[in-house]
């Protein structure tokens, strides 16, 4: 008894739609590339190659219409470009047919690429084997090395109590971050979200909110906090609660994100809903590595906690900025010291815990 | 009666895999119908279509005479508390008691807070402990899972979609991570569950000695498609070859 294969049209032709709409998609985003890619070359050569090294101009001079003629002509080179069969970036989305001049000028055009970004990199950051090796420059560090390795010992007892401030303010903010960390997580897990079109919304927002959180360094939040709430260890501790909230849920939502979907996909097949197949099929699999990464986030937050007390976050941070600001050499020497213990003692213990864990 | 209509049924997936193209069968109550085929056949996709874990391209799919196809929310959650499933991998929670991994079976009937915060009457205890009497490891019942043998967490997986009181039990490949002995014990467990409750089960299997055994009908299934429909113990060396290949020979496991 066997079946005739009835294939009806349909299915057929929604693959070979599916694969004409990537084509079309993926050309589209090839030329782009291409237009970028040219307009990047052209403004490194023209702005740090040309003014910078071979004119050695101090002030380069800016100008919109300067900008808006090279975007020009990159338009037209790069759209061009792509139709040929020497574009980089068609070979990159896979759009270029399979030939050897399409793999050789690949090849080419990416060494010019790095080429031309690694000379840029060279001239922009003013690297100078001379500087490295000045007499006076030797003396200085000679100095300030010296003082440094023969502590002053009198203000020990001030250097304890603010580094045990320190370790308290990086603790409070470890933990109030907890409880806001887990909600946000869940809501950016990819795998929970984009089943439609609401929660996946959501979780673009929330995601981009999280990225630009993030890319603001913890000493600039402390600035803002410090204005905000006066200078001292509040400012401090709210600048790492921001920065613990943006970083731990990107870690956690990543663990949510790799979990194993076995569970998950029999508990929905109980028919059960979709907080209950997150209580039951994700949580479980998640609460360790929470707990890793948090008490991981505690010991990060340490050792920022004295980079943020530079600018006014309280704690042994201040304390170190205090006496640098009046060059007491001696005196900073001693507070290094006991910061890097300290380090040294949290590193040690969160890295315990964390093996005891699992 | 008829229990599960299947018509022109076809999956493929975003990667562009035509993974069923167009299958038809109709699923009997009572019935022990087992489906073969080569792995990459399109088994696994088949039976996550019916209880929607998976959505179907085209084709429709009707249970208990109701087109299900489409359905979503809350009416679909309905269906799928009446289809249990059991996978290759057990799918347990690792962490958990054998007894709440049981329970999990009848989180579809329960109120979110209630299952959150464990609040469950005596009564679902008494039934959970009753299904694992059923599949005979009711003294592991306070055991966390993961400290089982393979064996023993595809019989508490079998409990718990007990639990569902199926109509309908599914299972993808129970038996493709256990060995040969065990593998005989687990499937004369659904075979009892098949018999003594009457519940209609679906299964795919490897192997043809356990097919032989177990199945009253088979489905074979070869690139996405239906190659043979029928009795199990009809299925000779020519119908072999065809199903899996003209290289393939049979081995027998007992």
């Amino acid at each position: 008894m066997i079946k005739e294969p009835g294939l009806d049209a349909r299915p057929k032709k929604i693959i070979a739609d599916n694969k004409k709409r990537e084509q079309k998609f993926n050309f589209c985003k090839a030329v782009l590339l291409d237009i970028f890619l040219v307009f990047y070359s052209l403004i490194v050569i023209q702005r740090a190659i040309y003014y910078k090294f071979i004119l050695d101009i101090r002030d380069i001079p800016f100008a919109w219409s300067q900008i808006w003629i090279v975007l020009f002509i990159s338009i037209i080179i790069g759209s061009l470009w792509a139709f040929t069969k020497t574009s980089l970036s068609c070979n990159l989305f896979g759009v270029a047919k399979d030939c050897k001049t399409t793999k050789l000028t690949t090849e080419i055009f990416g060494w010019v690429l790095f080429d031309i970004t690694f000379i840029a990199g060279w001239i922009v950051t003013k690297i100078s084997i001379v500087d490295l090796f000045s007499k006076d420059g030797i003396e200085g560090a000679q100095r300030i090395f010296g003082a440094l390795f023969q502590p002053e010992m009198s203000i020990f007892d001030d250097v304890v109590f603010a580094t045990i401030e320190t370790i308290y303010l990086a603790l409070i903010a470890t933990l109030i971050s907890i409880p806001f960390t887990l909600i946000i997580s869940f809501f950016t897990a990819r795998n929970l979200m984009k089943d439609n079109k609401i929660s996946f919304a959501i979780y673009y927002i929330l995601r981009i909110v999280l990225n630009f959180v993030r890319s603001i360094e913890p000493v600039i939040w402390a600035i803002i906090f410090s204005v905000w709430v006066g200078i001292g260890p509040y400012a401090g501790m709210i600048a790492l609660l921001v920065h613990s909230i943006a970083s731990n849920a990107k870690l956690y939502s990543e663990a949510i994100e790799g979990i194993e979907d076995g569970p998950v996909e029999a508990i929905t097949a109980t028919g059960a809903n979709k907080i209950q197949v997150v209580w039951y099929g994700v949580v479980p699999q998640i609460i360790l590595p929470f707990l890793s990464f948090t008490i991981y986030r505690w010991d990060i937050n340490v050792r920022m906690a004295t980079v943020i007390g530079l600018v006014g976050g309280g704690g042994i941070g201040t304390m170190l900025m205090q006496y640098q600001g009046l060059a007491k050499w001696h005196e900073v020497g001693l507070i290094v010291l006991v910061i890097a213990f300290v380090v040294w003692v949290m590193d040690y213990i969160s890295a315990k815990i964390r093996e005891a864990i699992y | 009666m008829t229990l599960l209509r299947i018509q022109n049924l076809h999956k493929i997936y975003k990667n562009g895999t035509h993974a069923l193209k167009g299958v038809s069968f109709e699923v009997e109550e009572g019935e022990f119908l087992v489906i073969i085929g080569l792995s990459g056949s399109g088994k696994s996709t088949l039976l996550r279509c019916v209880n929607r874990l998976i959505e179907p391209t085209t084709g429709t799919i009707e249970f208990l005479g109701k087109d299900i196809t489409h359905i979503k929310g809350e009416e679909l959650r309905s269906v799928k508390k009446q289809i249990g499933m059991v996978f290759q991998q057990f799918n347990l929670i690792k962490r958990r008691s054998v007894l709440s991994n049981v329970i999990v079976g009848r989180l579809g009937s329960m109120k979110t807070l209630d299952s959150i915060f464990e609040r469950f009457p005596d009564s679902i205890y008494d039934e959970a402990k009753k299904c694992l009497e059923t599949v005979g490891i009711e003294e592991k019942a306070d055991v966390r899972a993961d400290s089982l043998s393979g064996g023993q967490q595809q019989r508490v997986a079998i409990a718990r979609s007990l639990m569902q009181n199926p109509k309908l039990l599914l299972a993808d490949e129970p038996v493709a991570s256990l060995d040969p002995a065990t593998s005989n014990s687990v499937m004369q467990y659904f075979e009892k569950i098949n018999k003594e409750l009457g519940t209609t089960v679906v299964c795919n299997l490897h192997f043809l000695s356990l097919v032989r055994r177990y199945a009253t009908r088979v489905i074979a299934l070869k690139a996405g498609e239906i190659v043979y429909q029928g009795n199990p113990l009809e299925i000779d060396e020519d119908w072999f070859k065809t199903i899996y290949g003209d290289e393939a020979e049979e081995v027998e496991i007992r």
